[in-house]
């Protein structure tokens, strides 16, 4: 029976996960991220991985959250986004046979994962299942959602749920190595985050000149 | 196989022997950073600067030559990093070296006329040494982690090097092939974990020992194979590559049909050979996925408005005949295998040289017509017949005719697929020749119609037309000396 505390700890992230993905308000689904990643650093602190609970805060909370405020257009003064982020979405709009289309491999993936899991023999700790459901959430998301902001954000949330299966397979084998695998997957997840929140304010300061993201639109898709 | 991939080697003690393989992958990275406080104006500085780059790599290939192959361990604490060196590797090193080359010699020609001063200029020359650096890592690395920070480094400068036009279509386009390659990236690490936590171990020589047939095994391979396929835009994950070569700057075009795609290819083939040598069927799938995208790719490009565009349909057909080598270096007789790995490494060779050429040879078309599209090129033999000489240099290497070093490579995949009976190959290899003649003849066409209407030609500055030239030939003289590059591909005993 794993320890009630490791239980609630990974449900609480995986809950603030889903909070992140699914919640209609750009602003707030950032905080929730970053609530989120404080919960994924206080996971590694109690299973006594001082040095990556660190690098999470750091990377993980402060740093890609600042990145995703700034993507927004949220600064410490002013709370009310600008721009009109809204209006930026996937070139391509999402129909029936394209969200299956995309869901497929996600649902092949997360099949896999379970089968290859399972072989392993031992029995499950809740960092591993959490994981798995980190993976699965994020994998749906990114999948279904349009709005490049939250599919960056997925991209996050399936990121932080490889690192939690990781560090849950080999922490009683070869944990350096996973620790390197994981602080490369860290700085990684950082650069990408930044330079899409980049690219969607650049995008969005480009997208107000124009006034009209109907050309945009069909660049995109041309 | 693996021992061709020179991971069976020792790892020699000397810590001094590291010297030559650090200043390898530091130097483009220095000299990136540098290149971005001065701003290179002219191509001579470029070229000359270039030099010290391959100078690095001659000192490593007299190393490792005499040697016969080197391998090096790196201790970083608890954590230890395998690389090594062999023929091979020399070979890769000196391709990505001379493309990128060629490449930046011609950059600043293009950036002085074609782009002006705004878009990211300053960005260009570090990204670009970064890209070196970590192609370079890639090549060198024998484990799991360095292949993980290389192929990492690899995509992100590659999706800078993308954005840098700062258009919408170019910011468009880098988006979507941000978010591919941090799928392609997520992939990856799965399948890594996967395997580290089964065998507790990164380093491919101990992991081709350890690793046991089950599931496994094949959901680490399946998910590694997936984010790398996606990555060098093989057959059905290749959507994404023409609409990002169609808005890049020519430079950056070139650099990434030459090495980046192969990059990742290489990662994927280097796996397969070490971790699944006898899984046939799935090899089988992935060769008919090769012979598919050889003849979609084809038909698309002959179908293709746009040059830049045809120029990146050849791509995904041209990475079709690499993905064919799959099925005849795995699980094959070793008659077979000693063929097809010359063919698969002389191909991609030649297709980087080829590919290359062709593309400044493009944008040197594009830059003097103004026109994006190959109707657009109507009448332009009578003014640019340079610009049109290297891009039909390089085309005959793209098709295979004799004596360009895709002829040869072509022949030895021919060679290999009747001697391993698979029939389907020789019609997949024979359709993508016509359908690669069908697509360059059409660009001859309409360059050579006399009565067009006469545009404005802007003339194309010397070392724009030199290096794209330049790189053509090579694709094509390398045919004639392809003997050099296959002795150093085999193995220890035979090398010179």
């Amino acid at each position: 029976m794993p320890p009630f505390l490791d239980v609630l700890l990974a449900l609480t992230v995986v809950a603030l996960a889903a909070l992140a993905l699914v919640d209609r308000q750009l602003v707030r689904a950032c905080s929730w991220f970053v609530a989120f990643a404080l919960g994924v650093a206080l996971t590694w602190l109690s299973q006594g991985f001082l040095w990556l609970a660190l690098l999470e805060v750091v990377f993980g909370a402060a740093l890609t959250g600042s990145f995703l405020f700034y993507s927004l257009g949220v600064r410490p003064g002013a709370v009310e986004p600008r721009g009109r982020l809204s209006r930026w979405r996937d070139p391509l709009p999402l129909t029936w046979r394209r969200g299956v289309l995309r869901l497929l491999p996600a649902v092949a993936v997360v099949i896999m994962l379970v089968m290859a899991l399972a072989d392993f023999g031992q029995v499950p700790g809740p960092q591993r299942l959490g994981g798995l459901g980190l993976i699965f959430l994020g994998l749906w998301a990114f999948a279904l959602h349009r709005h490049l902001l939250r599919r960056l954000l997925a991209f996050n949330v399936i990121g932080t749920g490889i690192f939690l299966i990781l560090m849950a397979l080999v922490r009683d084998t070869t944990p350096a190595a996973g620790h390197g695998l994981v602080i490369t997957g860290l700085v990684v997840a950082l650069l990408g985050t930044a330079l899409g929140s980049l690219l969607i304010r650049r995008l969005n300061g480009l997208d107000a000149s124009r006034g009209s993201s109907v050309t945009l639109a069909e660049q995109g898709s041309g | 196989m693996i021992e061709r991939l020179g991971l069976l080697i020792p790892a020699s003690s000397e810590s001094g022997d590291l010297g030559a393989v650090l200043s390898l992958l530091a130097a483009p990275l220095v000299m990136g950073v540098l290149a971005s406080l001065w701003r290179p104006q002219h191509s001579w500085p470029v070229a000359l600067l270039s030099l010290l780059p391959i100078a690095t790599l001659a000192l490593l290939a007299h190393q490792v030559l005499a040697a016969d192959g080197q391998a090096w361990l790196i201790e970083l604490g608890a954590l230890t990093l395998h690389w090594r060196a062999n023929g091979l590797t020399l070979l890769l090193l000196l391709l990505t070296q001379v493309v990128s080359l060629a490449s930046a010699a011609y950059a600043p020609a293009y950036l002085r006329t074609e782009i002006g001063s705004h878009g990211g200029q300053v960005w260009l020359w570090p990204l670009q040494g970064l890209l070196l650096s970590s192609l370079s890592l890639i090549w060198l690395a024998g484990d799991l982690l360095s292949l993980y920070v290389g192929l990492e480094l690899m995509g992100l400068a590659a999706v800078g090097l993308m954005l840098l036009p700062g258009r919408v279509d170019a910011l468009a386009a880098g988006m979507r092939y941000l978010l591919l390659a941090l799928v392609g990236s997520l992939a990856f690490l799965l399948g890594v974990s996967l395997l580290l936590g089964a065998w507790a171990r990164l380093d491919l020589a101990g992991l081709a020992q350890v690793a046991e047939p089950g599931i496994v095994l094949w959901v680490s391979v399946a998910l590694l194979s997936a984010g790398l396929l996606l990555k060098a835009a093989a057959f059905p994950l290749h959507a994404w590559l023409a609409p990002v070569h169609g808005s890049a700057w020519t430079p950056v075009s070139a650099l990434h049909a030459a090495l980046v795609v192969k990059g990742s290819f290489f990662i994927a083939l280097q796996l397969w050979l070490v971790l699944v040598p006898d899984a046939q069927v799935a090899a089988w799938l992935v060769g008919a996925m090769g012979g598919t995208a050889v003849v979609w790719g084809g038909l698309l490009a002959w179908r293709s408005a746009k040059l830049k565009e045809v120029v990146a349909w050849s791509t995904v057909s041209q990475i079709g005949y690499l993905l064919l080598g799959f099925s005849l270096l795995i699980g094959t007789s070793p008659s077979v295998t000693a063929v097809a790995w010359e063919a698969t490494w002389l191909q991609l060779a030649a297709h980087s040289l080829a590919k290359a050429g062709m593309f400044l040879a493009t944008g040197n078309l594009i830059f003097s017509t103004g026109e994006s599209h190959v109707k657009g090129l109507a009448g332009a033999s009578r003014r640019m017949p340079l610009s049109l000489l290297s891009f039909g240099i390089a085309a005959i290497s793209l098709i295979g005719l004799p004596p360009s070093a895709g002829f040869t490579a072509k022949w030895l995949l021919l060679h290999a697929s009747l001697e391993a009976g698979y029939w389907l190959w020789m019609v997949a290899l024979a359709l993508g020749t016509l359908l690669s003649g069908a697509y360059i003849f059409r660009v001859f066409r309409y360059s050579f119609v006399e009565d067009a209407e006469p545009l404005d030609y802007r003339r194309v500055p010397w070392s724009m037309e030199l290096f794209a030239l330049l790189l053509a030939l090579s694709s094509l003289l390398l045919g004639l000396v392809a003997e050099w590059p296959l002795s150093l591909l085999r193995p220890a005993g035979g090398g010179p």
